[in-house]
C-alpha cells in the first residue's frame, strides 16, 4: 500500500475541516441583516462592564504561588499511580518514587526558605 | 530490548544521576546560605562537575555494550558510547567553568538559582549527547533549551537580558515544534520512536515510492537542530541573544548547548538516515549531505562577513560562532565518505574541533566577563591599550582569539586541520576550500581585535583590570587546554576521538 495515498485522507480532512467552518462565516455575511446600533458595536466581553483600568499590578506572591501549586499539582499526578499500585512494586520502582518524592521536599524546602509560602 | 539489568544501567546514566544529586545539594544550599555565601556554591557545582567529568576518562569505565548486545540502555532510550562520553566531557567541563566565571559577575554571581539552572543546562545536555530515542532527544532537548531561557533572562530588571531571554524563548518554542512535527512523522510512519528502529522499517517495501513525506519530516528535523546550533538560516537569534544575555550565560550557551546538539545531530543523521537507506531512486543521505553542505557554505561565509563590521564584542563572537558552527557543519556534511574510516574520521574531527572550540570560545569569554565587570563596557573599541593595562588578560585574550582563528600553536589550528581533511577525504573538496578562505576572512576580525589591544592606546592605561583568584584559575585551565590541544595532545585527543566514533558506528544493522 502506497504511504502517500494511506495519508490522502488527512489531506482531505485538512480542506474539509477549514471549508465546514468557513461556510456559515462567509454566508453570514452575505445574508445577515445589518442594522448596527451603539450597544451592538460594543466590544463582546462576558460578565459585566469593567470599572477602571483593567491593567492593575497584582501582587506577585499570587504569581509565585500559583507557579508552586502547579509544580505541585502535576507531579501528584505522577505520585498517584504509584501509590495505587504500590503493593506491586518492586525495589527499583518503589525508590525510583521516593527519589522523586525527595526531589520534590528539596523544591518545598527552597521555596519556604524563600518566603514564596509566605504573605506579609 | 533484554531483560532490564540494574547494574548495567546505572554507569549509563551515571553523569546525569551525579547531576541530580549537584541540583538537589545546590538547591538546599541555596535555601540555607546566607546571601553573602552563596558564591560558594559555584565551587561546590564546578568542582562536582570537573569531578563528574573526570570519572569516564577513568581507564574500566569505558562503555561497554549493553545486555541486548548493543550500546543502548534503559529500553533504547540512552546509547552510552564512546561518543557519547566525549560530548558529556565537554559538557561537564564547559559548566564547571562556566559556573567559576560566574562568581564576580554582579547581580549573577551571588544568585543560587544562577547555579541550580546551570547544572539543570548541563543535565540536558549531557543527557542530549547520549539520546537515542526520539522522545529522549526531545525531553532532553526541552530540558536544556528551558533552562537557557531562563538563564538568557536571567537579569530580570535589565530589559536587554529580558529581551534576549524572550527572543529566545519565541525563536526556540518555534523551532521544537517544528522539529517536533517531524518527529511525530517519522514515528507516524513507522511506529517507532528508536532512532535506530526508525531506518529498519523505512527501508522496508512500504515506502518504496514514498521518499518525498520522509524527506519533509528530515528537513523538519533539520530546522530544530539547526537553530541549536546556530546554522544560517536559523541564525536570527544569536546576535541578539548573546548580546543581551549575562556573559557568563553566553559562555555557556555558545559551547555547551552546541556540542551536545551536534553530538545528537550526527547520531540522528547516521542512525536514522543512514548511507543504506534508499527509497525508491533515491539516497536520502544524499540530501541530508548536501543540505549540510549547503549550510556550511553560507553559514561560514555570512558569519564571517558581518563579524567584520562588528563594534561589540559580544557580537563579534556570535558571528563568529555561526561561522565556527559552519566549519563545524563540514565535517558533519563528511559523513558522506564512502570508507568507514573516512565517516569515522569525519566524526572525529567533528568531536576535536569542539572539543578545542569550547575551551577556546570559554577563555575568551572568561577575559570578556572580567573586562567588562572592570570597566562596565562591552566595545572592541574600548579594548584599546589591554596589553598596558594588564598584559596577561591580553595575552590570554589572543592565544583564545588565534585559536578561534586557527593559527598554530593554539589548539584551532589542528581543529580546522582535521576538519578540512575530512572533508577532502570524502571528495568535498570544493568545500574544503571554501572553508581555507572563510579562515582567511576570519583571521582578519579576530586579528584587529587583537590589533586594538597591543598597538592602540587609550587613558586609562594605569588602570589594571582586577582578576581574583579563582579567575586566574579558569583562565590558566583554559589556556592550558588550548595549547595543549594545539601541540602535544592534539594527535592524543584526536585518535581518541577516532575510537569514540568507531563505537557510533558499532554494532548497528546494515551500516558499512
Amino acid at each position: 500500500m502506497n504511504v502517500l495515498n494511506e495519508w490522502a485522507f488527512v489531506g482531505v480532512f485538512f480542506a474539509l475541516s477549514w471549508a465546514l467552518p468557513a461556510l456559515p462565516i462567509v454566508a453570514a455575511v452575505f445574508f445577515s441583516p445589518k442594522k448596527a446600533n451603539a450597544i451592538k458595536l460594543q466590544t463582546y466581553e462576558c460578565g459585566v462592564e469593567t470599572v477602571g483600568d483593567t491593567w492593575v499590578q497584582f501582587k506577585v506572591q499570587y504569581y509565585l504561588y500559583g507557579l508552586v501549586f502547579l509544580v505541585f499539582d502535576v507531579e501528584m499526578i505522577f505520585l498517584f499511580p504509584w501509590a495505587m499500585a504500590y503493593e506491586r512494586l518492586d525495589t527499583f520502582q518503589f525508590f525510583a518514587g521516593i527519589v522523586f518524592i525527595i526531589l520534590l521536599l528539596d523544591v518545598l524546602v527552597y521555596a519556604v526558605k524563600k518566603n514564596v509560602l509566605e504573605w506579609s | 530490548m533484554g531483560e532490564f539489568d540494574l547494574l548495567s544501567s546505572l554507569p549509563a546514566i551515571a553523569p546525569e544521576i551525579g547531576l541530580t544529586i549537584l541540583i538537589f545539594v545546590a538547591v538546599l544550599l541555596d535555601s540555607f546560605l546566607h546571601e553573602s555565601q552563596r558564591k560558594g556554591i559555584a565551587y561546590v557545582a564546578a568542582l562536582g562537575m570537573a569531578a563528574l567529568a573526570i570519572v569516564p576518562i577513568i581507564p574500566g569505565w569505558a562503555p561497554e555494550p549493553g545486555p541486548t548486545g548493543d550500546y543502548l540502555f534503559w529500553g533504547g532510550m540512552i546509547r552510552h558510547d564512546a561518543l557519547a562520553q566525549i560530548f558529556r566531557i565537554m559538557v561537564l567541563a564547559s559548566g564547571a567553568l562556566t559556573c567559576l566565571m560566574a562568581v564576580d559577575a554582579k547581580r549573577v554571581g551571588n544568585k543560587g538559582e544562577f547555579y541550580t539552572i546551570v547544572l539543570v543546562a548541563t543535565l540536558g545536555a549531557s543527557l542530549l549527547s547520549a539520546s537515542a530515542d526520539l522522545i529522549m532527544v526531545f525531553v532532553a532537548l526541552e530540558t536544556l533549551s528551558i533552562a537557557l531561557y531562563c538563564l538568557a533572562a536571567f537579569k530580570r530588571n535589565d530589559s536587554k537580558s529580558t529581551e534576549s531571554g524572550m527572543k529566545y524563548f519565541l525563536f526556540g518554542a518555534f523551532s521544537s515544534a517544528i522539529m517536533l512535527y517531524g518527529f511525530s512523522l517519522l514515528y507516524g510512519f513507522t511506529g517507532q520512536t528508536n532512532l535506530y528502529a526508525l531506518a529498519q522499517f523505512m527501508g522496508t517495501e512500504a515506502f518504496a515510492n514514498n521518499a518525498v513525506p520522509v524527506l519533509a519530516a528530515m528537513v523538519m528535523v533539520i530546522v530544530g537542530f539547526g537553530f541549536k546550533i546556530s546554522a544560517v538560516p536559523f541564525h536570527f537569534w544569536t546576535p541578539d541573544v548573546y548580546e543581551g544575555a549575562p556573559t557568563p550565560v553566553t559562555a555557556f550557551l555558545s559551547v555547551a548547548s552546541k556540542a551536545a546538539s551536534f553530538a545528537v545531530m550526527m547520531r540522528f543523521f547516521i542512525a536514522v538516515f543512514p548511507n543504506d537507506l534508499v527509497i525508491g531512486d533515491y539516497v536520502i543521505q544524499n540530501f541530508w549531505v548536501q543540505f549540510m553542505a549547503a549550510a556550511a557554505v553560507i553559514s561560514m561565509t555570512l558569519g564571517n562577513v558581518i563579524a567584520l563590521s562588528q563594534k561589540n564584542i559580544k557580537r563579534l563572537l556570535a558571528y563568529s560562532s555561526i561561522a565556527q558552527a559552519g566549519y563545524v557543519l563540514m565535517g558533519v556534511a563528511a559523513l558522506q565518505a564512502t570508507t568507514p574510516l573516512g565517516a569515522e574520521r569525519a566524526v572525529a574531527s567533528v568531536g576535536f574541533y569542539l572539543f578545542m572550540y569550547t575551551f577556546s570560545n570559554l577563555l575568551a569569554f572568561a577575559v570578556i566577563i572580567l573586562f567588562s565587570e572592570a570597566t562596565g563596557s562591552e566595545t572592541i573599541a574600548d579594548l584599546a591599550g589591554l596589553n598596558r593595562r594588564s598584559p596577561w588578560l591580553a595575552l590570554t585574550l589572543t592565544i583564545a582569539l588565534l585559536s578561534l582563528a586557527g593559527v598554530p600553536p593554539a589548539a584551532g589550528f589542528f581543529g580546522k586541520f582535521y576538519l578540512f581533511t575530512a572533508a577532502v577525504e570524502a571528495d568535498l573538496v570544493w568545500l574544503a576550500m571554501i572553508g581555507v578562505l572563510n579562515a582567511i576572512v576570519g583571521l582578519y576580525y579576530y586579528l584587529v581585535v587583537i590589533k586594538v589591544m597591543y598597538v592602540d592606546r587609550s587613558e586609562d592605561e594605569d588602570k589594571p583590570i582586577p582578576t581574583s583568584q579563582t579567575y586566574r584559575w579558569v583562565l590558566g585551565v583554559a589556556t592550558l587546554a588550548v595549547i595543549i590541544l594545539g601541540t602535544v595532545g592534539a594527535q592524543v585527543i584526536f585518535e581518541w576521538a577516532v575510537q569514540g566514533a568507531g563505537t557510533l558506528f558499532a554494532l548497528l544493522p546494515g551500516v558499512f
